[in-house]
């Protein structure tokens, strides 16, 4: 256990430090930064327990994603409303989607169940473009700055703090799966499903109620994601681009670990944000970059799932325990 | 692009037009499902990498054309034995590796393997448009009031012989029994001597090689871009699972299904919400009758 152990202390010391950080430094661009990593981290985790801990393996989250980043734009740009009303809705909306989607994956295994969320994700992102009257099409809605915390704008410490909750919700969520009854039938469920069924398992109210709660999870950073970045386009948000990356977190940092997702993201989205910000010094190649970027995410996916698909938390675990026996 | 549209206010028998629209688009739809079918069925493996091959055939097709002036149809001839060779290659660096695998890490292999390509085509030739016009597609023929241009006849008629060479392959050689005893039963084929990597090997290569040969016949019907193998290869996963994964008959009338969806679907309600009428016949056809219309019954929830 003492791999686990190691763990806890980790997750404690990254969003310890991720707490202090705006009292050490005022730089935006590390705020940012470090605001991204608790984003997408958070995200992750919540792919993470559909993907990660039941075994429902996803790639049209984006759809979660880009319901609640629509409901809050759309609420505050629209409607002149709070986003916080807009997440709420997009919540609940997600909460509906996510039961669906859940009942397909009662259905439906392994590469079918992933295909079928694609083409999920792919229908609300054909409706969030065509359907000009609502969404404003393909043109994408811009979100509003209206400074205040209802109305969801925030300095960049202010919005540190928020995410982080938000982050240790997420990570908290995870490590009640990985301690109560639910989670561990949700890992029997996960591992053999016959045999779980025949243990008495309520096998598909346990799978459709994980998907569910992940999607109600993603769906509300999606919201928070639109209100911090402040634009929402269709073929960004319902992307499958963006149902790879909550996954390719998961998958670097170990999937079915809480910690793993956020290990991820400090990876891959300090990866994205260096590559960024070289990429203003030589204007002009702009979209090389960006392109740069995504073909080392395909390139380590493929690596890490080949050679160490247990995860960087997987390889760490390995060491301590290599450790402890050489003490030993 | 819709050919009726194009054509304007002529003499068109709208019904007609409407069937023959179906068949050729249904055509070269077969041909780009027939090679993710034939991955699926014997390695067990959903490609999900298979769109950035027909992107990778567009390319090479506009690229061939534009520089070099070689016409796409007479490019084949090289296209094919190149893109058999890509799938060898990438069969062995990539593939060989994970086809023992777990589903997760195949579904993320090829992905990563997606995203990757798409990519480099995006640094290499930047997100812009490519389009070419070869001859073949300023002719219009007209038949029994009709009338499509020659460009879409000849893909149709390509993809048409392509498809059905490997189905007789499959069918009525030596090699393709083999790779149908693979299919059927793993372990079984390799104790009767089958070297099942070589088969996987094969497979891949002729999957790669029938979606890159999609992919030059369509280069003068459809824009080249890094994206431009999503929408292909959505429809195809579409067809495949109507079909029944694995099954090439099924491809075909799913091919044929999917077109008719389309192209109606176009004629009724307009171009931009077609996508959405194929995605629902997806999803339909995963909620109700998840095995395909042929399908045995339960396939699905092996998770094969």
């Amino acid at each position: 256990m003492t791999g686990l152990g190691a763990e806890r202390w980790a997750a404690i010391a990254l969003f310890a430090a991720a707490a202090v950080t705006p009292l050490v430094v005022r730089d935006t661009y590390i705020l940012d930064s470090v605001i991204l990593i608790l984003l997408w981290g958070a995200l992750s985790a919540a792919w993470n327990i559909a993907g990660g801990y039941a075994g429902q393996v996803s790639l049209g989250h984006a759809a979660f994603f880009g319901i609640g980043a629509y409901a809050a734009a759309l609420m505050s740009a629209r409607y002149g409303r709070s986003p916080w009303l807009g997440l709420a809705a997009g919540v609940l909306l997600s909460l509906g989607a996510g039961a669906m989607i859940g009942y397909l994956s009662n259905r439906l295994r392994g590469p079918y169940f992933a295909l079928s969320t694609i083409a999920f994700a792919e229908v609300l992102k054909i409706v969030a473009s065509r359907w000009r009257g609502f969404t404003a099409g393909s043109e994408g809605v811009p979100v509003p700055f209206r400074p205040g915390f209802w109305t969801l704008g925030l300095s960049h410490v202010a919005w540190l703090y928020l995410v982080l909750v938000v982050a240790l919700l997420a990570y908290g969520l995870q490590v009640y799966l990985e301690r109560s009854r639910v989670g561990y039938q949700l890992a029997g469920v996960r591992e053999d499903e016959d045999a779980a069924e025949a243990l008495g398992i309520a096998t598909r109210r346990r799978k459709v109620q994980a998907v569910v709660v992940s999607a109600a999870l993603t769906s509300a950073c999606g919201s928070m994601w639109a209100q911090y970045v402040g634009f929402v386009d269709p073929s960004h948000v319902f992307s499958i681009d963006l149902s790879v990356r909550f996954a390719l977190n998961a998958i670097i940092g170990g999937m079915g670990t809480a910690l793993g997702p956020f290990v991820g993201s400090v990876f891959i989205t300090s990866l994205e944000t260096y590559l960024r910000s070289i990429s203003s010094w030589f204007s002009g190649v702009g979209t090389g970059f960006t392109g740069i970027y995504l073909i080392i995410y395909g390139v380590v996916l493929i690596l890490i799932v080949r050679f160490a698909p247990e995860g960087m938390i997987g390889i760490a675990a390995r060491l301590f325990a290599r450790r402890a026996r050489a003490h030993a | 692009m819709d050919p009726a549209a194009r054509l304007g206010p002529a003499q068109i028998d709208v019904l007609a037009q409407l069937a023959v629209s179906t068949v050729l688009l249904g055509g070269i739809y077969a041909l780009i499902a027939v090679g993710l079918t034939l991955i699926f069925g014997i390695m067990r493996v959903v490609n999900f990498a298979h769109g950035e091959f027909l992107m990778l055939g567009m390319y090479l097709a506009f690229f061939a054309f534009t520089l070099r002036g070689i016409d796409p149809y007479l490019l084949l001839v090289v296209a094919i034995p190149i893109f058999f060779a890509v799938g060898l290659l990438v069969y062995a660096l990539i593939m060989k590796g994970v086809i023992h695998a777990s589903h997760n890490v195949q579904i993320f292999t090829t992905v990563g393997l997606s995203t990757a390509l798409q990519n480099v085509a995006l640094v290499l030739w930047s997100g812009d448009f490519h389009v070419f016009r070869p001859w073949e597609s300023s002719v219009v023929l007209r038949m029994a009031g009709t009338a499509f241009n020659l460009s879409q006849v000849i893909a149709f008629a390509v993809a048409v012989a392509l498809t059905v060479a490997l189905i007789a392959l499959m069918k009525w050689t030596h090699t393709g029994r083999v790779m149908r005893a693979t299919a059927q039963d793993r372990d079984a084929a390799t104790l009767m001597g089958i070297d099942t990597d070589r088969v996987y090997r094969l497979t891949f290569a002729i999957g790669i090689a029938c979606v890159g040969a999609a992919g030059v016949l369509v280069s003068p019907l459809y824009a080249a871009y890094p994206q431009a193998g999503l929408q292909f290869v959505t429809l195809a996963y579409v067809i495949v699972v109507l079909g029944g994964l694995g099954d090439m008959a099924g491809a075909m009338l799913g091919s044929l299904i999917v077109a008719a969806v389309e192209v109606a679907g176009s004629y009724i309600i307009g171009a931009a919400w077609k996508e959405v009428f194929y995605f629902l016949l997806f999803i339909g056809v995963l909620v109700f009758r998840p095995a395909g219309i042929f399908g045995q019954r339960g396939a699905e929830t092996l998770g094969v």
